[in-house]
Order: C-alpha cells, then sequence, then structure tokens
C-alpha cells in the first residue's frame, strides 16, 4: 500500500459534502464561488473541504483569468476499486475453505 | 462506479450437500465465521469477524438478511459491512453438474463514489476509512496465512 502524505482518499471521500462536491466536479470545472452556492455552509467551510480534496490528490486547482477553478481527478478513484480487489481475495480464501469443509465431511 | 466479485466453482458433491455446507449455521462457521443463520427468507443475521493483532484488526461484525432461499438452487443474503459495502448483495446459485454441483457466487452492489452511493456511506462518517484498511490487512493476512 502506498503511503499518503496528505488525508488519504478513503478518509477525502468519507464525508458527504466532499462527495457532493466530488458530483459537482464531474459535471464541470468550477470556482469555489459556484461551488459554494450549492451548499449551506459558508465559503471558507466549502474551502475548507476542498483543500481536503487537493491534499488527497482527488481535485487539482487551475487558475483562469482571476479565479482559480477545480478540476476532479477520477484516477485517484481507483484506489477505492483496488480495495474491492481485498474482498475478491477474501472471498477466493473462504470458497477454497468452502470446498475443504465439503470434502472432509464426505470423507466421513 | 459499481462492481462485483464473481466465481464459478466446481464441488465433487452433490447440490444437497454443497447447500447444507452453506445454510447449516454451524457448518457456515467452520469455512465464514461464527454466526446466527437460519435458511428462511427475511431471518437478520450477523457474521462475526474475529481480529487480529498482528493486522491491527478489531474484528467487524457483518449485518445480514436473508433474501431469497430455494433449497437446494439458490441463496441470497445481503451483506453490510461499512462504508462501500452496505446492503450489499452475496449470492450463490447452485447448479447440478454431473454428479457434483457447480457454484456460481457472486457479491454484487459495490457503489462507491457515485452520486447514488450516497445511501452506500450513510452512517458511516465515523473512521470508516479505519475499518477498511484494517479489513484489507487483515484479509490480506488470512490470504497470506491460511
Amino acid at each position: 500500500m502506498t503511503r499518503e502524505r496528505g488525508p488519504d482518499v478513503f478518509t477525502a471521500i468519507s464525508h458527504r459534502a466532499r462527495r457532493r462536491m466530488l458530483d459537482l466536479l464531474l459535471e464541470a470545472d468550477r470556482s469555489v464561488n459556484t461551488m459554494a452556492g450549492q451548499f449551506q455552509m459558508s465559503r471558507p467551510a466549502v474551502s475548507q473541504h476542498l483543500r481536503v480534496l487537493l491534499d488527497a490528490g482527488l481535485v487539482t486547482e487551475r487558475r483562469h483569468g482571476r479565479e482559480r477553478r477545480y478540476h476532479l481527478v477520477p484516477e485517484r478513484l481507483g484506489q477505492v476499486r483496488d480495495w474491492i480487489s481485498h474482498y475478491e481475495q477474501f472471498w477466493d480464501d473462504r470458497l477454497q475453505r468452502l470446498q475443504k469443509t465439503l470434502s472432509k465431511r464426505s470423507g466421513e | 462506479m459499481s462492481n462485483a466479485i464473481r466465481r464459478e466453482v466446481l464441488f465433487p458433491q452433490q447440490p444437497e450437500q454443497v447447500w447444507r455446507a452453506i445454510t447449516d449455521s454451524a457448518t457456515l462457521a467452520e469455512w465464514m465465521f461464527p454466526n446466527d443463520f437460519e435458511p428462511r427468507v427475511g431471518h437478520h443475521f450477523t457474521f462475526r469477524v474475529p481480529g487480529n493483532p498482528k493486522a491491527n484488526f478489531d474484528g467487524l461484525i457483518v449485518r445480514c438478511e436473508v433474501l431469497e432461499c430455494e433449497s437446494p438452487r439458490r441463496l441470497v443474503f445481503s451483506w453490510s459491512a461499512g462504508g462501500p459495502v452496505e446492503n450489499t448483495r452475496v449470492s450463490f446459485q447452485l447448479e447440478p453438474d454431473g454428479e457434483g454441483t457447480r457454484v456460481h457466487f457472486e457479491h454484487s452492489g459495490f457503489d462507491v463514489a457515485h452520486s447514488h452511493g450516497e445511501q452506500a456511506f450513510k452512517g458511516a462518517e465515523y473512521g470508516w476509512a479505519k475499518m477498511l484498511k484494517q479489513l484489507s490487512a487483515a484479509v490480506a493476512g488470512l490470504a497470506a496465512g491460511n
């Protein structure tokens, strides 16, 4: 497993507001102000959540004239997908145990 | 982003024997985990996954409900363990194959980082990332150790 400097992707997507931000950024790049319009929380609070997403590498910021726009990096979510592969290992192990259990029983 | 795990396993035993191994609580505990499974639709049960100090894993309760139970052909139960693994479905489809049984296994419904996945994360805002990491480590340990 790779060591992360900032908060990891799992932590970053564990908050509802941040997942909503990712959904918004999936549609288009957005500035803090247009993002803030979609939330009840204050603009600094929105910035703080964006900071967590930035640190996790899930979004990047790009200068666009006078404002900065946030851009989604969907590849980073691949880690979450990778995690599911651990479940594959888990079931392969369990199904092998099922085979062993059955052969033991039919041998009795 | 949704994902499913599918496996097909051929058993030399007949469907009735395989069925017993997946629906008898004590036998189920032998290859899965301690549980209070009962083979009837609507029954709520749990698997108690023991901790593993070596993997820094505290253990885990998997909450399940029997969704389909058709002896000796089809068993489906829900599987909720928190995080993106909430209300996923585990199914075993048994099919006679010569003298033995072909089992189609599927674990589906992982729905992560999708807007419709909101439900999947419900109630899981308390450090489920930690749980995921621990489970990963514990499962990796199991796969390596057994």
